[in-house]
């Protein structure tokens, strides 16, 4: 619950703050409207209140504003501190801001020559943009008019940056993987496999037909070169089921040595047999 | 017509011409350079066979067939070389390889060779 001296002077802070800070208007505001070839096409006064017809603009023609600023009730001229006009498309929410210069004695003249639009107007279209011009200032309340719709001819498409192509998203990177080779119907590969055993079939066939006779096979000198040069095929099965490489290599160095031996004692007792038969 | 005439001529002089080539092979060849041979046939068979199976049904699983295929491909060349070598007729080209050189050298060669079969066959 307010108490009512609290009221009270509450109601008196708000009036004294309101005495204070005079209020800005705008005086005579009056546009023109003219070619390129300087022949005035349009000029008016404009209405604080109501908004003229929409202002239309062709390529080559030059909007003028000018008014004069005034603290409202006195009618002397006042330079605020800031003063804007901006340009707002109502639909895209595209704005402009443009700073207009003021002189001392608050008088402004604002001209937009269509041939060369200043940076600050918003990319248009078809849509009228809405003009408003905002006052602000330290000692007076903000202002705001709204002064009338404006059509300009339509912005080209703004060009593309250079750099677009290189800093725009990627399109997403899809991987295709390989589809998965198949595994071949079993018949193929049981009749395959049948096939790459034959030649054994043929090998001990035609091993059988020749009939080497290998007397020596057995002798105490010949077995362990055989026997050694069987453990190295069979190092090498182990190394494909189960051992890694630096297991293979060291236990292959092992075996070397003794198949060294073992391989000189035999291939030089053969080359003694072989000299005995000449 | 001299044509059909010629052209049977030419197969019966082919056909002897074999025969007699197999005749010379079967008699004066020695049985250890037949036992060779027949290896070399029997790889020269078994590769023929897994080429084959590649072109026609399927290469997977590559490593494999690259496996099989370079040891007999790689087999046969160390037998080929180990057959030219211990080969009497050929005596005076390899003076100073003994067979014995020659077989160590074969049974070393076949080793390494199976050693990097191996390491393929995944």
């Amino acid at each position: 619950m307010i108490s009512p001296t609290s009221f009270c002077l509450s109601w008196l802070l708000i009036v004294v703050a309101h005495a204070h800070a005079a209020s800005l208007s705008i005086q005579s505001p009056r546009f023109t409207i003219t070619s390129s070839d300087a022949s005035q096409l349009r000029a008016d006064t404009l209405s604080l209140t109501q908004k003229p017809e929409p202002l239309t603009l062709g390529p080559s023609d030059v909007l003028k504003l000018t008014f004069q600023i005034t603290e409202t009730g006195e009618g002397n001229g006042v330079q605020p501190h800031q003063t804007f006009l901006r340009f707002y498309d109502t639909v895209s929410g595209e704005e402009g801001i443009q700073p207009v210069r003021v002189t001392p004695g608050g008088k402004a003249k604002f001209e937009l020559n269509m041939a060369r639009p200043p940076l600050s107007l918003p990319p248009t279209t078809d849509r009228p943009l809405a003009v408003s011009l905002i006052l602000g200032s330290f000692i007076h309340d903000p202002a705001t008019f709204d002064l009338f719709d404006l059509s300009v001819p339509s912005s080209a498409t703004p060009a593309p940056h250079p750099d677009k192509a290189s800093f725009h998203p990627q399109p997403p990177i899809v991987h295709t993987f390989h589809p998965e080779q198949k595994v071949p119907p079993k018949v193929i590969s049981a009749f395959f496999a049948a096939l790459v055993f034959a030649p054994w079939a043929v090998l001990l066939g035609l091993w059988s037909q020749v009939g080497v006779r290998v007397p020596h096979l057995l002798s105490p000198r010949i077995l362990p070169f055989t026997a050694l040069l069987g453990a190295f095929e069979a190092l090498l099965v182990w190394y494909w089921v189960d051992l890694r490489l630096g297991q293979v290599l060291l236990y292959a160095g092992i075996l070397a040595l003794p198949t060294i031996f073992a391989g000189k004692t035999a291939l030089a007792t053969t080359g003694e047999w072989r000299a005995g038969k000449q | 017509m001299a044509g059909p005439k010629a052209s049977s001529q030419s197969q019966a002089t082919l056909s002897h011409t074999v025969s007699t080539l197999w005749k010379s092979y079967a008699h004066k060849t020695p049985d250890r350079l037949k036992f060779v041979d027949v290896f070399l046939t029997f790889l020269v068979l078994s590769g023929v066979i897994q080429f084959a199976y590649c072109v026609l049904v399927t290469n997977f699983p590559f490593n494999a067939f690259l496996a099989g295929f370079a040891s007999t491909v790689g087999q046969f060349v160390l037998t080929a070389s180990l057959r030219a070598q211990v080969n009497p007729e050929n005596h005076t080209e390899f003076k100073e390889v003994s067979p014995e050189r020659a077989f160590a050298d074969f049974a070393l060669g076949s080793i390494v060779l199976h050693f990097f079969v191996f390491n393929f066959l995944g």
